[in-house]
C-alpha cells in the first residue's frame, strides 16, 4: 500500500509534465490521472486501518491518509472527471489539462500531508496552478482576478510560514500534532493563513469574486475541491488537538451564517454560488469527525450547480425570471437545489443530518438558521421558469459531467443510509417549506445592496492582520482557562 | 531578541506595504520584503545552536547550525519566487492597458 500510496501522489504530476511532451493526448492522460485517484479512494474506503508513511526518516515527510482523507480525494477524483468530461470537445489548450491535473495532484498531496511543511506546498502548488487556470482566458478582468487571489493566497501563506517555524521551535518537529504544543501565536498565525486559504469568514471574502468571474469548468474546479484544501488540515488538526476544537467550531457556525445571510440578497446566480461555498464549507467545520461526507456531498453538488449555471441563459435572477430555460437543465438545477438543501433521497440530506446529529448545543440555533438561509437562497434557483424549448448554451461535455455529479450524489446515499427515518425528513422538510415560504412572501421582492467595501483588495489584506487579533485572543483564551 | 525584533520589523514594514502602497509592482515588491524578513526568521531560528555550516567533515566542531528549519525555507523560497515572476508577468499585461499600475484604479475597472 505504501508504494501505491506514493505513486498515486506522484501520478499526477508526472502525467501533467507529459502532457506538455504529448499535447495530442492531453484529454485522455488527464482522465487517466484523474480515474486512477479514483480507484485509490474507493480502495481506501475498503482499508482497516489509515495508511502511515513516514518518508527518508525522523525528520522527513510525514504522510497518513485515513477514512476522512479517503472522503476528500473521492471528492477530488470526481470532481475533476467531471471538469475534464465538461471540456472535452469544448477546445481547451493542452495547457489547460496540464493545469488542471497538476491542481489535481497537489490537493492529493494536501489530503494526505501531516505536516505543515509539506501541506504548505501543497497550497502554493495548487495556488500557482488554480492561478494559471483562472487567468486562462488572457483577458483583462481574468488577470486581475487571479493576481488578486495569488497575491491574497501567498500573503497569508507567509504568516502560515512563520507559524509553522513557531511549531518547529517549540516541538523540533512540523507535524500536526505540535501545534497541541505551540504557543498560542503559532496557532493563530497558522489558522490566517488556512482561514484565508479556505475561504473561512471574513477572510474568505476574495472568493466571491474570484468563484464567479473565472470561465465555469474552472468555478466548478475552484469551488468543488480547491477550497477544500484549506479547510481539511482544519478539520484534521481539530480532531488531534483538543484545544483546537472549539476554535474551529465556531469558525463553522460564524462563516454558515455569514455566508447564506450575503447570499439570501444576492442576485448575482454565480455570486450567490460563490456565497454559498463559502457557508457551506462552515457546515464540515462546525462537525469535525463528519466533516468527510460533508464535503463529497458539497463537493459533488457544488461543482455540478456551477457547470449548470453556465448553460443558463444569463446570470441574473430579473433576467432569469423572464427568460425561461429549458426544462432538462430545470430538472438537473432542481435536483442539485435539492441536495444542497437538504431534501431527501439525495445525499445532502444525509449529510446534513449526520453533521446536526454531532453539534455541540451551542451550535444548534446558527447551524438551523444556516440551513434556512440555504432553502431560501436555493428557492430563487428552484422557482425559475422554465418551457420545452427555452434559451440556454450547453457545451457537448455538459451533460456527462452532470449526470455523473448527480448520480455520485444518489450513490452517496448508502454512506449514511441510516438517515432515513421520520424524525429525521420531518426537520429538514419543514426547514425547507419554511425557506420556501419566507422566499415567496419576503425575498423575492427585497432589493438590498449589500456594500462590496471588504472584498476589494487593500482590505482582504488589512482583514487578515485582524483576523490575526482575534485568532490570537481566541487560542489565549483557550489555553489560560 | 534585537535579531529577532528586526525580522518582525521586516515582515511588519513588507505587510504594510502590501496595503499601504498605490503601485501594484510596489505592492509585489513589499510581498518580497515580507517574504525575505520568513526567510530570516527561518535562518535565526536554525542559528540558535550553533553557526557552524552542518556538513560533516574532518574538522569536528560540534555547534553545528540546525538543518532542517535551512532545508525547509529553500523550499520557501523557491516557491515565493516563482509567485512573484507569474505576478510580475501578470503585472505586464495589466499594464499595457493601465500604465499607470495602479491597484485601485486596475480594480474598479476590472470588478463589475
Amino acid at each position: 500500500m505504501n508504494i501505491i500510496t506514493i505513486s498515486w501522489i506522484g501520478l499526477p504530476f508526472f502525467v501533467g509534465f507529459v502532457i506538455f511532451l504529448l499535447p495530442q493526448l492531453d484529454k485522455y492522460l488527464a482522465m487517466f490521472a484523474a480515474l486512477a485517484s479514483a480507484v485509490y479512494a474507493f480502495q481506501l474506503f475498503a482499508l482497516p486501518a489509515p495508511v502511515k508513511l513516514e518518508l527518508l526518516n525522523h525528520f522527513g515527510v510525514t504522510l497518513a491518509v485515513d477514512q476522512l482523507s479517503a472522503y476528500f480525494i473521492l471528492t477530488n477524483a470526481l470532481v475533476t472527471v467531471a471538469v475534464i468530461l465538461y471540456c472535452w470537445h469544448s477546445g481547451k489548450t493542452a495547457f489547460f489539462y496540464a493545469q488542471t491535473i497538476i491542481v489535481h495532484g497537489s490537493l492529493n498531496a494536501a489530503f494526505a500531508s501531516t505536516d505543515f511543511i509539506s501541506l504548505y506546498v501543497a497550497l502554493e502548488v495548487s495556488g500557482i496552478a488554480a492561478f494559471l487556470l483562472i487567468a486562462y482566458p488572457r483577458t483583462d478582468r481574468s488577470i486581475w482576478v487571479a493576481l488578486r487571489y495569488l497575491f491574497v493566497s501567498n500573503t497569508a501563506m507567509l504568516f502560515y510560514l512563520v507559524g509553522a517555524v513557531l511549531v518547529y521551535k517549540a516541538s523540533y518537529s512540523f507535524s500536526f500534532a505540535g501545534l497541541g504544543k505551540a504557543p498560542p501565536e503559532a496557532v493563530a498565525l497558522i489558522f490566517v493563513g488556512l482561514l484565508v486559504k479556505g475561504g473561512i469568514f471574513v477572510s474568505g471574502l476574495w472568493l466571491p469574486l474570484t468563484h464567479s468571474e473565472s470561465e465555469t469548468p474552472v468555478s466548478a474546479l475552484l469551488s468543488g475541491i480547491v477550497v477544500k484544501a484549506g479547510v481539511y488540515p482544519l478539520v484534521k488538526c481539530a480532531l488531534m488537538v483538543e484545544h483546537i476544537d472549539p476554535i474551529v467550531r465556531v469558525f463553522g457556525v460564524g462563516t454558515a451564517l455569514l455566508g447564506v445571510f450575503y447570499a439570501v440578497f444576492e442576485k448575482d446566480a454565480k455570486r450567490m454560488l460563490a456565497f454559498h461555498t463559502v457557508s457551506q464549507l462552515g457546515f464540515i467545520l462546525a462537525a469535525p469527525e463528519v466533516g468527510g461526507f460533508y464535503a463529497l456531498t458539497h463537493g459533488l453538488v457544488k461543482s455540478a450547480l456551477f457547470l449548470i449555471a453556465g448553460a443558463l441563459p444569463s446570470r441574473n435572477f430579473k433576467e432569469l425570471q423572464q427568460n425561461p430555460m429549458s426544462t432538462p437543465i430545470w430538472i438537473a438545477l432542481v435536483m442539485a437545489s435539492f441536495s444542497i438543501s437538504g431534501f431527501p433521497m439525495l445525499s445532502g440530506f444525509g449529510a446534513k443530518v449526520l453533521t446536526m446529529k454531532n453539534l455541540l448545543p451551542w451550535q444548534v440555533i446558527g447551524m438551523n438558521l444556516a440551513a434556512l438561509g440555504t432553502a431560501i437562497s436555493f428557492a430563487k434557483f428552484i422557482f425559475l421558469p422554465h418551457k420545452q424549448e427555452g434559451q440556454g448554451s450547453i457545451k457537448p461535455g455538459f451533460w456527462s459531467a452532470v449526470i455523473l455529479l448527480i448520480g455520485g450524489l444518489l450513490v452517496a446515499n448508502v454512506v449514511y443510509y441510516e438517515a432515513y427515518n421520520i424524525n429525521n425528513i420531518a426537520k429538514p422538510l419543514a426547514t425547507i417549506a419554511i425557506g420556501w415560504l419566507a422566499y415567496l412572501l419576503i425575498f423575492k421582492r427585497t432589493v438590498i445592496k449589500l456594500p462590496r467595501l471588504l472584498e476589494q483588495f487593500d482590505h482582504l489584506i488589512g482583514m487578515m492582520s485582524l483576523m490575526l487579533i482575534l485568532l490570537f485572543w481566541m487560542v489565549f483564551d483557550i489555553s489560560i482557562n | 531578541m534585537l535579531e529577532e525584533a528586526c525580522v518582525f520589523a521586516t515582515i511588519l514594514c513588507g505587510f504594510f506595504g502590501i496595503i499601504l502602497k498605490k503601485n501594484l509592482v510596489m505592492k509585489i515588491i513589499s510581498m518580497d520584503v515580507m517574504s525575505t524578513g520568513v526567510i530570516a526568521y527561518y535562518v535565526l531560528i536554525a542559528s540558535r545552536k550553533g553557526l557552524f555550516t552542518p556538513i560533516v567533515s574532518d574538522v569536528n566542531n560540534g555547534t553545528y547550525a540546525d538543518p532542517v528549519p535551512q532545508a525547509v525555507i529553500l523550499t520557501g523560497i523557491v516557491i515565493g519566487f516563482s509567485i512573484q515572476c507569474l505576478m510580475l508577468v501578470g503585472v505586464m499585461k495589466l499594464a499595457q492597458d493601465n500604465p499607470t499600475l495602479e491597484s485601485n484604479e486596475i480594480e474598479n475597472n476590472n470588478t463589475p
